[in-house]
């Protein structure tokens, strides 16, 4: 079978090896398309939707997660339209107002088109992107994290809630955690929570390289795939 | 029994079976389902029982223990056949009665007939009750025929005569064709063409294959599928064998939630009979087609129907979906090409085996065929399941077999559950069928209705469906986990009198961004009821937003209650029932209500027998 598969990104045509994402393949050629749940050498399992595009066939377009979508013959993907820009900002919003504290968070928020955040803000700790889970079980075959519940009681724990001894104490949790990374001026006071990202050159940025990678210090914070490769 | 060899011997025992019944000259004919059981079904089998060995009666007549007819309302019911007497609302007292008269002397007991609620006139024959003459009942007719425990009963009814027709004399092919010729589509909501389903996953490459039967039945207030499986399992087996042998399978699961137990139990027992018979395992009839079926127990999670979620469960996973990217009947079970069908997809196979495709295309609209149950509920007179040809309208189904209750107007219904969408009055003359009511902005899903009228607020429905798709997502994707949290939080602020027009147009937003990005089916459906509602009742959005009022009267911090001078006598009810001691006034004078103090729990107004309390 051949080796390779044609496609185009963008308008832009690009050979894959068969068998790796829509997402993958992009980065490969630095299309930037945004990112967070997506490790390399990890499983994808789509949680963040970030990383949405359509895709073309006979005429209609579907919207689908780049990172789950695995490349074929002829495949026309577009990662920049009207719609998946408005798209990925309302999640990107999502996720901010979630989750405020987390430097990689307000980055990629201001990276998707974010200016103003239309919910009161909360506080969580964890956004459930799953990327400590996956390197788990993936990488370490530990299973020490998981899963637990579902709905709005779902979070991240051992194994019933208890059995830490599990652990390898490896720190990929939390070195892959997006929540790790804190804002440049610490964590912000209850009721204060905004969205940052004012610094001139992350916006300036943002706003005239969409879509292209220019390996930006944005992704640093969170192991972005061009980061960690 | 011994285990049918060939179809001849299938033929044989059908023919005894049909025999030995002769014998009996009356049949008894007691419902004893779950909803039956609830209204105490099983103190009127035993006290009926008890009166027939009594009375030395047990070689006349025959007790027939069978699943609900779906009358659900009139249960405890009793069915005499011949003679098509149906008793309503049976009490353990009237047994003695019954038996003496109507069972002794043939004689009709009219204190225990249907009475019409809106002519007052008592029927006798079940058959001419509204509620059932207005529904074309092609799958719940059998309801009353077989003892679900009994594999005999679905023999002797022609059972299993599909199954032989098709291992005699039909390729998969051939079954493939029929099914798609008849337009046969899922009855889980999608309303995938099931024949096209079969044919991808018979082309599938691989040896390994399987077919599953989803019982998962989580939305709110369906019980059809539940209803099915408890009353004739042995139809959805059959049904599952049949699409086997079309798709190359050679196992089978029956994916059915715990929380119901006697579909579980009844289910169990049918695969135990059937294998005892040789009607499942390795050579069925005689022929080269082996297949087996096992019973997958599901936790009672609403996201477990869906189905890479479903499959995950089935495989002992957690039960959340996964990208569709690649369809299940491709890569499904264990990564094996998989047939997923809804209970009531399944029933309706052997049928058309039997009776031909044009038999079943003969009912229904161009895109729709054959008929559909739904589970009729909400403010109607007659609840029930209800089974009508594809087509009916939904005034039909509301007013003609629901007798839309008294007085107060029906405003709207909502069908589809949680992945669904309210229909408002003026939208009742559409057909039921997939294409309708998807255009109409709701959606066919498996065939709740819920029917609801001027004392309903439709953003408190909205709200309703929120709060359960906020529980029952699965969490693993941002859209549907953090975007329905959001959407619950904007409109209980407009419920709670703190929403502006802003917040809707936000609600908007998310809608569509949740409906195009979620992960799977119950994120892409999950704005629905907020969509259609905002459609079709925007203004009632809008009351409660511009002018901070409930139409309805459910709201609470946007009702006030207070007593109508004109109407109060001073009767002092409702000075009485009053648990916050919020109401004042002298005996014959008019009374009134401290806002500070009430509560709005809404029991004066239940209490006050001159409709003075007022809610505005
Ligand atoms: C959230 C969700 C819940 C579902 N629940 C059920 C269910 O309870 N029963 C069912 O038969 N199908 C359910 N479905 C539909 C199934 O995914 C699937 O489409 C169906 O079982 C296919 O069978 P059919 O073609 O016979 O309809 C659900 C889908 C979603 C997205
Ligand atoms: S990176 Fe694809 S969904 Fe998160």
């Amino acid at each position: 079978m051949q080796q390779q598969v044609t496609l185009t990104i963008d308008g832009s045509t690009i050979r894959a090896a068969r068998g790796t994402s829509v997402l993958e393949a992009a980065l490969g050629y630095g299309i930037c398309i945004p990112h967070l749940c997506h490790v390399p050498g990890l499983k994808d399992t789509g949680a963040c939707r970030l990383c949405i595009v359509e895709n073309v066939q006979n005429g209609r377009s579907r919207v689908t997660t780049s990172c789950t979508l695995t490349v074929q013959e002829g495949m026309v993907i577009r990662t920049n339209t009207e719609n998946i820009k408005r798209l990925r900002r309302n999640i990107a919003e999502l996720i901010v107002a979630e989750a405020p504290n987390s430097r990689a968070v307000q980055d990629m928020a201001v990276r998707c088109g974010v200016r103003e955040v239309r919910y009161p803000f909360r506080r969580e700790n964890c956004i459930q992107c799953g990327r400590c889970v996956r390197y788990c079980t993936e990488m370490w075959r530990a299973n020490a994290l998981g899963f637990i519940g579902r709905g709005k009681d779902r979070k991240v724990d051992f194994a019933f809630g208890n059995r830490r001894d599990i652990c390898k104490k490896c720190q990929s949790c939390v070195i892959y955690c997006p929540m790790s990374v804190t804002p440049c001026g610490g964590p912000m006071k209850p009721g204060e929570e905004k969205l940052c990202g004012k610094c001139e050159s992350v916006e300036l940025m943002a706003e005239n390289a969409y879509g292209a990678c220019v390996h930006c210090e944005l992704g640093k914070g969170f192991q972005c795939s061009r980061h960690a490769m | 029994m011994a285990r049918l060899e060939k179809p001849e011997d299938l033929e044989n025992l059908r023919d005894s079976l049909r025999e030995e019944n002769r014998g009996f000259r009356l049949r008894i004919i007691i419902p004893n389902g779950t909803c039956c059981r609830a209204s105490g079904s099983q103190a009127v089998i035993d006290a009926v029982k008890a009166e027939i060995s009594k009375q030395g009666l047990e070689k006349e007549v025959f007790l027939h223990i069978t699943g609900c007819h779906g009358f659900c309302q009139q249960e405890p019911n009793i069915l005499f056949e011949p003679g098509n007497i149906a008793y309503c609302r049976v009490k353990p007292g009237d047994a003695k009665e019954i038996v003496e008269k109507t069972v002794g002397n043939g004689e009709v007991i009219e204190r225990l007939l249907y009475v019409d609620p809106l002519t007052g006139e008592r029927i006798r024959r079940e058959g001419d009750i509204p509620f059932y003459k207005a529904q074309d009942r092609q799958l719940l007719t059998n309801n009353k025929l077989v003892d679900p425990l009994a594999i005999e009963d679905y023999i002797a009814i022609g059972g299993y005569g599909a199954l032989a027709k098709v291992l005699e004399g039909m390729g998969p092919e051939e079954v493939i064709r029929e099914i798609k010729a008849s337009g046969l589509r899922g009855r889980g909501g999608a309303g995938f063409p099931t024949g096209r389903k079969w044919e991808e996953a018979r082309e599938a490459p691989g040896d390994e294959k399987y077919v599953i039967c989803n019982a998962d039945e989580g939305d709110p207030g369906a019980y059809m599928d539940r209803c099915l499986l408890e009353s004739n399992p042995h139809a959805i087996l059959e049904g599952m064998m049949i699409g086997a042998w079309a798709a190359g399978a050679g196992m089978g699961y029956v994916y059915v939630r715990h929380e119901y137990p006697l579909a579980v139990q009844h289910t169990r027992n049918a695969v135990m009979q059937a294998r005892a018979l040789g009607l499942l395992g390795e050579n069925i009839l005689g022929s080269n087609f082996s297949f087996d079926i096992e019973i997958a127990r599901g936790g009672g999670a609403f996201v477990c129907g869906e189905s890479t979620a479903l499959m995950a469960s089935v495989e002992g996973k957690v039960g959340e979906p996964r990208p569709k990217d690649i369809h299940t009947v491709k890569e499904g079970l264990w990564n094996k090409p998989t047939v997923l069908n809804n209970v009531e997809t399944w029933a309706n196979v052997p049928s058309i085996i039997l009776n031909g495709s044009d038999w079943f295309a003969s009912k229904g609209t161009r895109g729709s065929k054959g008929t559909k149950i739904f589970a009729l509920t909400g403010k109607i007179r007659n609840t029930g399941l209800v089974e009508v040809a594809m087509g009916t309208t939904i005034h039909d189904i509301v007013h003609n077999i629901g007798g839309a209750s008294d007085g107060r107007a029906v405003k709207a219904i909502q069908t589809g559950g949680p992945s669904g969408g309210c229909l408002p009055a003026s939208q009742f003359g559409l057909p039921v069928d997939f294409d309708s009511l998807y255009d109409a902005g709701s959606m066919m899903g498996s065939g709740g209705m819920v029917v609801m009228d001027e004392k309903t607020c439709m953003v408190d429905v909205a709200k309703y469906f929120l709060k359960f798709l906020q529980d029952e997502s699965c969490g693993k994707c941002i859209p549907c986990r953090v975007g329905v949290s959001r959407m619950l939080e904007i409109v209980t602020d407009i419920t709670e009198g703190r929403g502006t027009r802003a917040q809707i147009d936000l609600l908007k937003e998310l809608a569509e961004t949740i409906g195009q990005t979620a992960l799977c089916g119950l994120g892409k459906t999950a704005p629905n009821p907020v969509l259609s509602t905002l459609r079709y009742f925007g203004d009632e959005y809008l009351a409660h937003v511009d002018e901070k009022r409930c139409p309805a009267g459910v709201c609470r911090p946007l009702i006030r209650y207070a007593i109508d001078p004109e109407k109060c006598n001073g009767c002092g009810v409702c000075v009485r029932s009053c648990p916050h001691e919020a109401i004042s006034g002298q005996k014959k004078e008019v009374h009134a209500i401290d806002p500070e103090e009430c509560r709005k729990c809404g029991i004066c107004a239940a209490e006050c027998k001159f409709d003075a309390i007022m809610v505005n």
